[in-house]
């Protein structure tokens, strides 16, 4: 085996140098929390990181269709009662991917993160609350979220959502009326607003969801 | 840096130091609850307001509408809308309000209020972004009012706890005050008990200086009762507890020699006729009783008239020494009557007779006995209760009436006719301890300036001893400021009585500090034992002036004063009837070492007054006195000068 350590020496420094590419994630902080959250977050965790680190060499395009991809095949939809135990839960990508399911804004917290972890500026980005129709027109409607990326500013976006698999522009989407869009631009100024033990932070579904990603390694 | 002072120090700083940090941390948290909740706010109506705008279907107009109603009707700085390609499309922002708060204060402790930012879309489109932020002015003044009160009310409660802090250290201060005194006093040798104060450490301490004090008194009543012990042994008869020949006859020659003995008096010799053959018919038995009563009578003199002391010369002599002229053959006459009815009770052939002669001051001793032992051998002869006078009756002494002294002493103060004379006391070293220095005073125009023995018994009648007294110190002092030598000066027991001396000698003292601390002041033994509490006011009234106090001519009621270590005395000069003839009498010997050993262990100087030679000079130094005085020792001084 004494080819090998060359090969894991040469790895690290190819590792080194994408993280010195201003790739927005943690790397070590993931793999950790990933240990603390459980061995499927874990496995997942493995799975994920080789996408993020090719995000640099391939097409935006191409990124959002394998993240959007990676977290609709891992993940099955359940309502938040069933996965948490809770009304309205909004769990951190890597609990998400340990529990294996998790509800609308699970995916798109999960893929909004891993898009930013792989280096997508967050101002591309926005959480998007949607009325769905499901079942064609005249369906059943229900409330719904989903992930918009712009791809310059005021142009159509392309969704991200669970209940179709492929990445479409918002205006082949006519199951989705948008309500209101939110985006953690602008959240992370001022030295109080980022802190984790600023007790203000779990009053706020979104803040505790930004600061247990942060602590999870991405952004 | 005092106790006390240390205390209150660290009392102040810990009351700033708890005031200080109280309002630090209140201040801080105040500021910090007033930052999140502008944060909040300005995060929520972000959010809210971006709600609304998301809602108008891209209407910049109703948008503007929106953003204008939020801005006029709410509390806010700024409103400002940014499109999603950057340009800021509206702005509504208020002019800083003034605050109640001053500048310093603001920049001092800033409040960071965080924008509230949130997103604004149309459908699809995304519109751009709204940015909130708050009024904040109310936040500083808000504070600035709460730092103000809480800074207030931690005053208040500072200044409670420093008058709680007063108290506490007040009650911890008078015991400590107190200890601090006892400890003093016992620096001077007096030796005071104080009361226990209730701070168990303080009280401890008190109650050890307490029992130390109550065990050293202990040990110097002990000493004393040994001295005393020890002097009976070296002067007193054993058979009669008369004084013995030896102390007799010191004890005469100091009343013939001092300055200030007696002027006139009287001396009656006493003798058992036929003793021994007493001693056969009667057996020693009652032979002693009657001499026993024989001393009993004389005795009865003593206790009756002040200054008059007897003794018993050898085994059928005895001797009484009267302090006034004029008297001796009368009282001889008294005693033997007193005898003539007594003695026959022991025996029929028990009697006595007697000699009295006057004496003079300045006579020689040996002139004045051979007197008497002649008046005496005339009267046995006479026979039984016989009484015979020397043919001189007393000396020339011109009498004039108490009037007559009161002027002459008057005029002689007047005129200024005083002087002091100047005598010696030196160490073992022959280094001078201090001139003793008794007052003269020329009684006639163109007369000697005389000794106290001719004056001072007139001047206690006529009341003028604190005044003659306090010419003396005047006289002591102006001679130290001229060469600077201590000295000494006599007070007398009369002047002790006048209320107004001891201050008024305070005061004298004072005026010229750097004598008064030469200045050595001395009372008479009789004194201490009869006036204790005269003498140690007067101690405390010179305490602070540096003057020195002592007793002299003590020795025979040394023993006898009880509490002596409470007086604060500097030193005692010892009897010249003690220190005259000590080489010869090794049991008078035993009784000045005892006597200085106990002056020592009260930090006291002894002096040994009257020392007439080298025998006697040697002897006493032997005995461990720690200067001396007297007719040998001015004689060394001349010699040696």
């Amino acid at each position: 085996m004494a080819w090998a350590r060359p090969a894991a020496a040469i790895a690290v420094v190819v590792l080194a140098l994408a993280s010195s590419l201003g790739q927005a994630w943690d790397q070590d902080r993931m793999a950790q929390a990933a240990q603390r959250v459980g061995p499927r977050a874990v496995a997942s965790v493995r799975a994920l990181q080789p996408l993020l680190a090719s995000a640099a060499a391939t097409d935006e395009r191409t990124l959002l269709a394998s993240v959007n991809d990676f977290f609709n095949r891992r993940v099955v939809f359940t309502d938040d009662l069933a996965a948490w135990g809770s009304d309205d839960y909004w769990a951190s990508p890597l609990e998400t991917l340990e529990r294996g399911q998790g509800d609308c804004e699970d995916y798109a917290i999960a893929k909004y993160f891993s898009l930013m972890a792989a280096g997508v500026p967050v101002a591309k980005l926005r959480l998007v609350y949607v009325r769905a129709t499901i079942g064609g027109p005249g369906g059943a409607v229900q409330a719904h979220m989903v992930l918009a990326y712009y791809a310059q500013p005021g142009a159509e976006p392309l969704i991200l959502d669970n209940l179709v698999g492929e990445v479409r522009a918002a205006s082949r989407r006519p199951d989705l009326t948008p309500v209101f869009s939110f985006n953690s631009e602008g959240l992370w100024q001022g030295a109080a607003g980022a802190a984790a033990g600023d007790p203000t932070v779990r009053l706020s579904r979104w803040r505790e969801v930004l600061a247990k990603a942060r602590a999870e390694g991405f952004q | 840096m005092s106790l006390i002072g240390q205390i209150w120090l660290k009392l102040f700083l810990v009351l700033v130091m708890a005031f200080l940090g109280s309002v630090a941390v209140h201040t801080d948290a105040m500021r910090e609850t007033l930052q999140t909740q502008l944060r909040l706010k300005n995060s929520d109506n972000a959010t809210a307001l971006a709600l609304v705008l998301s809602q108008q279907k891209g209407d910049a107009a109703l948008m503007e509408l929106a953003m204008s109603a939020q801005f006029d009707t709410g509390f806010y700085r700024r409103i400002r809308f940014v499109a999603a390609d950057g340009t800021q499309r509206f702005q509504r922002e208020a002019a800083p309000a003034s605050l109640d708060a001053p500048g310093w204060f603001e920049r001092l402790l800033p409040i960071e209020a965080v924008p509230g930012v949130a997103q604004v879309s149309d459908g699809w489109r995304a519109l751009g972004r709204i940015e909130v932020l708050s009024h904040d002015t109310f936040a500083h003044d808000e504070l600035w009012h709460a730092v103000k009160r809480a800074a207030a009310a931690m005053a208040i409660v500072g200044l409670l706890a420093a008058l709680a802090g007063a108290l506490i250290v007040n009650r911890i201060r008078r015991p400590l005050e107190l200890t601090v005194e006892q400890a003093r006093s016992l620096e001077r040798g007096e030796y005071v008990t104080v009361v226990e104060p209730s701070a168990p450490e303080l009280r401890r301490l008190v109650r050890a200086m307490n029992s130390m004090v109550a065990r050293l008194k202990l040990v110097f009543e002990g000493q004393a009762t040994q001295v005393e012990t020890l002097r009976r042994q070296a002067n007193c008869d054993p058979l009669t507890g008369l004084a013995s020949r030896n102390h007799f006859m010191g004890q005469l020659a100091t009343v013939l020699m001092r300055e200030d003995g007696a002027a006139e008096g009287g001396l009656v010799l006493l003798r058992v006729l036929d003793l021994a053959e007493l001693n056969r018919s009667l057996g020693h038995d009652a032979a002693d009783r009657m001499l026993g009563a024989i001393s009993q009578a004389l005795q009865a003199y003593t206790e009756r008239v002040k200054g008059c002391f007897v003794g018993r010369l050898n085994g059928s002599d005895f001797a009484m020494c009267l302090p006034v002229g004029g008297v001796s053959e009368e009282t001889a006459r008294a005693l033997t009557e007193g005898l003539r009815a007594v003695l026959p009770a022991f025996g029929k052939s028990a009697a006595v007779a007697a000699g009295a002669v006057e004496l003079a001051h300045g006579v020689p001793m040996a002139q004045l006995m051979s007197e008497a032992d002649m008046a005496l051998a005339r009267a046995e002869a006479q026979g039984a209760f016989a009484v015979e006078t020397s043919g001189e009756a007393g000396a020339a002494l011109v009498k004039l009436g108490e009037g007559g002294w009161r002027r002459r002493l008057h005029e002689a103060l007047a005129d200024g006719r005083i002087a002091l004379v100047a005598f010696p006391v030196r160490d073992a070293g022959g280094r001078l301890m201090h001139l003793e220095c008794p007052l003269r005073v020329q009684l006639d125009l163109d007369g000697t300036f005389e000794p106290a023995a001719r004056w001072l018994p007139l001047a206690v009648r006529a009341r003028l001893t604190a005044a003659l007294d306090e010419r003396a110190l005047a006289l002591a002092l102006s001679a130290i400021d001229d060469d600077g030598q201590p000295r000494a000066v006599n007070l007398a027991i009369g002047s002790l009585a006048d209320s107004g001396f001891a201050s008024r000698l305070r005061a004298q003292l004072l005026q010229s500090p750097r004598a008064a601390r030469q200045v050595w002041l001395e009372v008479p033994e009789a004194a201490a034992a009869d006036h204790f509490e005269l003498v140690r006011e007067l101690g405390r009234q010179l305490r602070p002036t540096g003057a020195r106090l002592g007793l002299e001519h003590a020795g025979e009621r040394l023993g006898r004063i009880e509490r002596l270590f409470e007086l604060g005395l500097d030193y005692v000069k010892i009897d010249a009837a003690i220190s005259h003839g000590l080489s010869r009498d090794g049991n008078r010997a035993g009784f000045v070492t005892g006597l200085v050993a106990m002056l020592h262990s009260l930090s006291l100087q002894v002096v040994a007054e009257g020392v007439n030679d080298a025998a006697d000079a040697a002897a006493l130094w032997q005995c461990g006195v720690d200067g001396q005085t007297g007719p040998w020792v001015s004689a060394q001084v001349d010699s040696a000068g």
